[in-house]
This record gives structure tokens, C-alpha cells and sequence, in this order.
């Protein structure tokens, strides 16, 4: 097949793209306008409902904000770990590797129902505060927004440390040695050579924490509790227990539509750095 | 020696493929696919229906676990395609589906066991074939005894507390409890949100339905709002909790099962309801670790249930989920905003 001809070989999935995706996709976009369940009569009404109701807005941004801090979280402890894994021996380099990799081996279910173990009043974390005298009484750190990032630092640390890994591993030893030589300080170099060569894998693994940190539904709803509100759990709700389909749907858009924006934002500025 | 040749290889494969789309008839009397409540009932009704259902008229049972408000939402969703026979619902739902005209209409007379169900228990739209009742449970070596829903608003209790909306059965019927002893009533919870204002800087927890038992194992929360079932279970995972019987009176409730509209094994769904309904499968689901509270008159119920017998239930207190359902929407709404920090 000559080269004209290859679009053909990528048509099976772009059928099965539009069928089961782009189709139940205007679907939905379809319901959240819809009043009544057969898509027969339209209002703008479960919109209206969302941009005009502080709670509605107020869920979004504190969705965002969760997929933001998970991504800084994550960061500040994946780099240095990443940093490790480029400097260590190739025995250590396995040993860091299979450790960011053995989260991913372990269901999100039971990851999220062994940090209720961690973080509960009778928790590891508050036994040890409390044990060492370092609090009087037990830290209120499940259902709190804290609580919540650092189960969520944990959970999704394997898909910001493995980008990390593989672009700092494709950095050409050379590259540091002549920054050596010429004289750079080992901080510099980490500045000026390593952080901007692995830039690529940082975005990489910031885009994936924060789109699976805003949208991960079981532990916002277990480890997050009832005081916190999310916009994943307000669409469950509402699709499956309110029976408000079109507001569900308004919802389940905004969602994705902000996660959307943040994400291509993220690849703008990968864009940006990487011409500049 | 035989060589496989392709042609072979792929007939075998195809035969192999089209298996599951034998009629199941050739296997047995029939099958049904009941939904289930996940966990729970989903072990219960695998370790004690299925082989009583296959013994008494020879049908394979399989289940699809869901919860009320999925298989409601299943079959609303799928628009007239039975996903599952049997549905087995909470009151709440049970309204819904019949507003939905989501049933087959019930002839009870088909049931074997009928004599053996209170009167009301069998009617056009389904059968009983569980009751739940539910008040406080509380854990005895951090509290004493609260002697009513009154109790857990006070400072001792509240900084105890773990709280629940009004998605689920149990979670609505013990608020609206709530609300009446401070004056509301089964269509008026706005005396509850107005004492729940006030507690709730303290509360330990306000959590989904699903993770309370987990932070009551956990000593995160110490009293709690929930069924018979929920505290014999955990009792006999060694969790200190015993169950409160509110001053005001229990709550019961029942399980129903209805044929789902349409469906495909109509005779096998009615055996199905009837053996779970028999007394050997009634007694057995009663018995530890399933704890069920029996329909079945029969049937003793489990040390854990404040009655002795299903015929107890007329003194505890019922709701009228025609009224509730229509207002719940809103309710549940408004636990999210009065919660959200």
C-alpha cells in the first residue's frame, strides 16, 4: 500500500471512534439540554442550573483546585526520586522502578480503603502523632482536603514518576559531564541541562495526575467524604439518584470540558518551552 | 498423530465461540437473572437461593449486583429491554419502578408460600421477601446507650457522629425520624437541617452510605444511623457495636422482588421469588453471617432484631414513600449544600 493509502488502515478505529464515542458524546450533550428522557422537547435549563448556582461553580473549581494540588504534590516528590533513579546503579534503579510501578498493581478500590486505614482517628498517622506526644489528641485528616491530596499523591505518583523516568533517561550522559567541565555547579546543571531536558515527561505526568486526581470518583467520595464537593460525585448523583438526567449531563460536560482546558493548556506551554 | 489444519482450527473455535448462545434450557428447567444487592445479599443469595433453587424446580439462577437505584436506573435506561427478571428493591424505589410502570403485574397466587407471608405482603405489584429495621448503633465502650435520635445531637454524641444523606432507605427514614422529634414530620425536614446546623462543626463524619461501616470498624465515628443487619455483621467481625432502639420507635422497612417488565423467564422468576420466600431459605438467610430479618412467619428472627417474630413489625414505624419520593430530589440536594464546607 502506498503511502496516499494508509488513511484506510487507521479507518476501523475511526468508525469505532465516531460509534462509541463521539456518538454517545452528542448524545449526552444532547440530554443536558433536554427536558424530558426520550430527547423530544430542549431547554437550557439544566445550564442555566449550573452556571447560575454558586454550589454548581463552587464543585468545579474545588475539582480543579484537587487536580492542581494532586500535580503539585506529586511533582515536588517525583523529581527528586526521579533524580535518584538517574544517578543510582542499575541494582537501585530497579528497586525505584518496581516501587513506582507496584501502586499501579494494587485496584484503585483497595489503594483508597487502605488510606482510611492510614488517615483515621485510630489511623497509623494519628496512633504515631498521638503516641509520640507531637499532637494531644488525634488530627482531623480524613474527609479533609489534605487528607484527600496525600491519598491522591500516593495513588497517582506511578503517572507523573514514569514520564519523568523514561525523558530524563533519554538525557545523554555527555551532556552533564560537559556542564561540568565547564564549570557549572551540580545545581546549575540541574536548572540549566536536566529540569529543562526533562520538561517533556513533567508535562506528560502532570497532564495524566491531574486529569485522573479531578475525576477519580471513589476516593474523592471515600476519602473526601460528604463535606468536600466534587463535581464527579455530583454527576453520579444526580444521574443515578436524583433521576435529573439533563443536569447529570450539563455537569458531566463541564467537567470534562474544564479538565479539557486545563490539559491543552498544559500542552501550549509544553509547545511554548520546547520552541523557545 | 492428527494434524490441525486451519479449516479445522477455525470450525472448533467458531463452536467453541457459539456456546453461549445455546438456549440455556438445554442445560437445565430454565435460568432467571435476579439483580442483587452488591455484597451482602449478592453472597447470601449465591450461598443459600441458588442451590434451594435448583433443588426445588431445577433453575440456575444468576445475578447482576446493583443497587435499588441502578436497577431502577438500568431499566429506565434501557427502554423497555428487561436487563435482568427480578429486581429486588427498597421502598423508595419499589414507588418509583411502579410509577415508571417498570413491573410485570404480580399474581400472587402463583407463590406456594404465600400463606406464610404477613397479609400485605404479596400484592399486584410484587412480594416481601426481606424487612430491614433500622434505628442508632452505637459502640459501647465509648458511649453509653443513646436513648433516642435526640441523643445524637447532644455535644457527646454529635463529636461521635458519622452522618449519611438521603440517597439510601435507611439514611432518609432516619433523618425524617430526626426531623419529627424536632417537630417536622415524614413531607417536612427543615427542623432537621436547622439542628443540623448547629452540630455541625463537631460531627466526626458525613460520609457516602457504603463507607460508614468502614469508618465505624475504623473508630473514626462511634454512633451511627443503620439496619439490624449492618450491626450483626460487624459484631461478628469482632466490631464493638450494639444496636439503640430509638425511644420513638424502631424503623422497618421491607425488600421487595418484582418481575421485571418483559422479562424473559416469567415462570422461573415466580419460582425464584417463591423459594426465597420458603422457610428453609428464610431461615437460613436469617442465620449468621447473613443476618437477614425474615418475612416468613415461620422464621425466628436473629438475636440482633428487637422482635420476635415478623408479625412484631406492625408496631414499628412505616413511611409512605409516595409522599417522600416526589420531595426526595430536593432533600438530598439540600444535605449537599448544608454539608459542603
Amino acid at each position: 500500500m502506498d503511502e496516499r493509502g494508509a488513511w484506510r488502515l487507521a479507518l476501523p478505529l475511526a468508525v469505532a471512534q465516531i460509534l462509541f464515542f463521539l456518538a454517545p458524546l452528542l448524545i449526552l450533550a444532547a440530554t443536558s439540554f433536554a427536558t424530558d428522557e426520550n430527547l423530544v422537547a430542549f431547554s437550557h435549563q439544566a445550564w442555566a442550573d449550573v452556571v447560575a448556582d454558586g454550589f454548581n461553580l463552587r464543585a468545579t473549581w474545588n475539582t480543579l483546585r484537587l487536580g492542581g494540588l494532586t500535580v503539585i504534590a506529586t511533582v515536588v516528590l517525583a523529581v527528586p526520586l526521579a533524580l535518584l533513579h538517574l544517578a543510582a546503579g542499575p541494582g537501585l534503579k530497579k528497586v525505584i522502578l518496581l516501587a513506582a510501578v507496584l501502586p499501579l498493581l494494587t485496584s484503585v478500590v483497595v489503594r483508597t480503603f487502605s488510606w482510611i486505614a492510614i488517615l483515621g482517628r485510630e489511623g497509623v498517622i494519628n496512633n504515631v502523632l498521638v503516641g509520640t506526644g507531637i499532637t494531644a489528641g488525634p488530627v482531623p485528616l480524613l474527609q479533609t482536603e489534605h487528607g484527600l491530596i496525600l491519598a491522591l499523591t500516593q495513588i497517582e505518583m506511578p503517572l507523573m514518576l514514569l514520564p519523568l523516568i523514561a525523558s530524563m533517561g533519554r538525557i545523554d550522559p555527555a551532556l552533564l559531564d560537559a556542564s561540568a567541565a565547564l564549570g557549572a555547579s551540580l545545581f546549575r546543571t540541574l536548572r540549566k541541562v536536566v529540569l529543562p531536558m526533562a520538561l517533556p515527561g513533567l508535562l506528560a505526568g502532570a497532564t495524566l495526575v491531574f486529569a485522573s486526581a479531578a475525576t477519580a470518583f471513589i476516593s474523592q467520595s471515600v476519602i473526601g467524604g460528604g463535606r468536600l464537593a466534587y463535581l464527579p460525585y455530583l454527576v453520579w448523583q444526580q444521574a443515578m439518584v436524583v433521576f435529573n438526567w439533563p443536569l447529570a449531563a450539563a455537569l458531566a460536560l463541564t467537567l470534562m470540558v474544564s479538565v479539557i482546558i486545563v490539559v491543552l493548556a498544559l500542552s501550549a506551554l509544553g509547545r511554548k518551552i520546547a520552541d523557545a | 498423530m492428527t494434524t490441525l489444519n486451519r479449516r479445522a482450527l477455525l470450525g472448533a473455535g467458531l463452536g467453541a465461540a457459539a456456546l453461549p448462545f445455546l438456549p440455556r434450557a438445554a442445560y437445565a428447567a430454565g435460568s432467571v437473572t435476579g439483580a442483587v444487592y452488591p455484597g451482602g445479599w449478592d453472597e447470601a443469595l449465591r450461598a443459600v437461593l441458588t442451590p434451594a433453587l435448583k433443588q426445588a424446580h431445577n433453575v440456575d439462577a444468576s445475578y447482576e449486583p446493583l443497587f435499588a437505584v441502578d436497577q431502577i436506573a438500568k431499566a429506565r435506561a434501557s427502554r423497555g429491554v428487561a436487563p435482568f427478571d427480578v429486581f429486588v428493591l427498597d421502598p423508595g424505589p419499589r414507588v418509583q419502578g411502579i410509577d415508571l410502570n417498570l413491573y410485570e403485574p404480580f399474581d400472587a397466587s402463583k407463590l406456594s408460600n404465600r400463606a406464610k407471608l404477613p397479609s400485605g405482603y404479596a400484592d399486584q405489584y410484587g412480594a416481601g421477601v426481606a424487612a430491614q429495621v433500622v434505628g442508632i448503633a452505637y459502640n459501647p465502650k465509648k458511649l453509653p446507650k443513646p436513648a433516642g435520635w435526640r441523643d445524637l445531637f447532644k455535644p457527646e454524641y454529635a463529636s461521635r457522629l458519622g452522618l449519611t444523606g438521603f440517597g439510601t432507605t435507611f439514611g432518609t427514614v432516619s433523618l425524617i425520624e430526626m426531623a419529627k422529634v424536632f417537630g417536622g414530620s415524614e413531607t417536612d425536614v427543615e427542623p432537621l437541617f436547622t439542628e443540623l446546623r448547629k452540630i455541625l462543626p463537631q460531627v466526626a463524619a458525613v460520609a457516602q452510605p457504603a463507607a460508614m461501616p468502614g469508618l465505624f470498624q475504623q473508630g473514626q465515628i462511634d454512633v451511627m444511623y443503620t439496619n439490624t443487619y449492618t450491626v450483626s455483621l460487624l459484631k461478628s467481625r469482632g466490631v464493638d457495636i450494639e444496636f439503640a432502639l430509638p425511644e420513638t420507635g424502631g424503623v422497618a422497612f421491607g425488600t421487595t422482588m418484582h418481575i421485571a417488565k418483559g422479562a424473559k423467564n416469567m415462570e422461573q422468576a415466580y419460582q425464584y421469588i417463591d423459594t426465597m420466600i420458603s422457610t428453609g431459605v428464610q431461615s437460613g438467610l436469617a442465620q449468621a453471617p447473613f443476618f437477614f430479618v425474615p418475612v416468613n412467619t415461620e422464621v425466628t428472627p436473629g438475636p440482633d432484631v428487637p422482635m420476635r417474630s415478623i408479625a412484631d413489625l406492625s408496631k414499628f414505624v412505616t413511611h409512605d414513600w409516595a409522599k417522600i419520593n416526589p420531595l426526595r430530589a430536593r432533600w438530598i440536594d439540600r444535605f449537599n449544600r448544608e454539608m459542603a464546607k
